[in-house]
């Protein structure tokens, strides 16, 4: 996936516990990248692009994602599109997806006290070691070392979109043109996969992307957004650390 | 592959004209508000505030009356009682909608449609509408757990807050 994914377990677990709980969550992460990655000839992904595989006998774990990235498209009006760039690439659901399995299989396992970062996407539960809620820093669009807002949340998911790292790399799927008018799109709520994919649209929908975000709130989804000239906007329930 | 993609998106614009549908399901009941006089005359209204009794004619007849009135009219002409009409209440799969108007001066001064406002009908109902409140960009920093940004590669999470957290905490 190319990108580096932080484990934070909270638990008081003993040592050997808490390593095999790390190790297990790695295994898990390389097996999706050796089984989703585009850039993998013998990917499961790249196997179905060539039609080596059909949909039948893709895996369970390939057919939801392929269920998903097609509800996604049609939740946001098409600016989630795994095939924006052309041939499939569902990796825009995979990686927080990945991570909310990632944060299941830690809880299953006797870890209700976590927080894994994928890349700045967020999925926590419980508390940090403190005992109190993680507290989860979104980044300054412009200035790295900064912080835009700062949340307090216990169980959910944090994921944020931005244009200043890939440059206008995001690309709105309607027009096949790079997406502008926003910076930074940041989406908190109970599925990582979720959350990541409805930042990803809102940042390719530009300046319509604010508008859109708000109609999420009643499903769960608050958001933050500051747009290329700096202005930023919140939805009330955004859970704001005191 | 090709196949099963092209049937995907079929199915996909298939639910794409469903909540098309579900849409206008709502916008038709506010153009009938003029409707809904007729039904209030007539007896069928929830909650006719003021009494009806002597009107039911003049009200069948005038809605036209009353569209086609400009303010050069005089106001009290068009036989429509003054208050507040509800109509019936209207059940849709998604709740229930009930538009009501108000008569002033013999004119509908406002109409407007009540919706439902909970789980998925206020997404699918105009009568939600919800905004991102503006607020100042803040430049902050503060004791935190974990950074949510955009860090892409792992060059960027190298220099990324992250990476100091995770130095500090190992």
């Amino acid at each position: 996936m190319g990108t580096v994914v932080s484990i934070d377990l909270a638990d008081r677990l003993p040592d050997d516990k808490l390593t095999k709980l790390v190790e297990d969550t790695c295994a898990w992460l390389h097996e999706v990248d050796a089984r989703f990655s585009t850039f993998k000839d013998d990917s499961e992904v790249c196997r179905f692009r060539r039609g080596e595989l059909t949909l039948a006998e893709c895996s369970p774990d390939m057919r939801h994602v392929l269920d998903a990235c097609a509800d996604l498209w049609r939740d946001t009006d098409g600016y989630f599109d795994a095939n924006a760039a052309g041939p499939l690439d569902p990796s825009g659901y995979v990686k927080g997806w990945s991570v909310e399995v990632a944060s299941a299989r830690l809880a299953a396992a006797g870890s209700v006290n976590h927080c894994v970062n994928a890349g700045g996407d967020i999925r926590m539960r419980g508390t940090n070691a403190e005992g109190s809620p993680w507290r989860v820093g979104i980044r300054h669009p412009w200035q790295a070392d900064k912080l835009s807002w700062v949340l307090a949340l216990s169980d959910g998911a944090v994921a944020t979109s931005g244009s200043y790292e890939r440059g206008d790399h995001v690309i709105n799927p309607r027009t096949g043109k790079p997406a502008s008018g926003l910076r930074s799109v940041t989406v908190v709520g109970p599925d990582l996969a979720l959350a990541d994919a409805y930042a990803t649209a809102a940042l390719a929908m530009g300046e319509s992307g604010i508008t859109w975000l708000a109609k999420l709130g009643p499903q769960g989804y608050e958001s933050a957004v500051v747009t290329d000239d700096g202005r930023a906007f919140s939805s009330a329930g955004l859970p704001a650390a005191v | 592959m090709r196949r099963s993609t092209a049937a995907a998106v079929g199915t996909l614009f298939g639910a794409a004209l469903i909540v098309g549908v579900r849409l206008s399901v709502s916008t038709p009941v506010v153009t009938a508000a003029p409707t809904d006089v007729d039904l209030a005359g007539s007896g069928t209204s929830a909650d006719p505030t003021p009494s009806k009794s002597g009107s039911k004619k003049e009200a069948t007849k005038k809605p036209s009356a009353a569209a086609t009135d400009d303010a050069g009219e005089a106001g009290g002409g068009t036989g429509l009682t003054d208050g507040t009409f509800k109509g019936k209440g209207v059940v849709n799969p998604y709740g229930t909608v009930q538009v009501s108007i108000k008569i002033a001066d013999g004119k509908i001064t406002v109409a407007e449609a009540t919706y439902p406002t909970t789980g998925n009908s206020a997404t699918i109902n105009p009568g939600a509408v919800l905004k991102l409140k503006a607020e100042t960009l803040e430049a902050q920093s503060a004791d935190i757990d974990a950074v949510s940004g955009a860090t892409f590669t792992s060059k960027s999470y190298k220099e990324s807050l992250q990476a100091a957290l995770d130095a500090a905490g190992a």
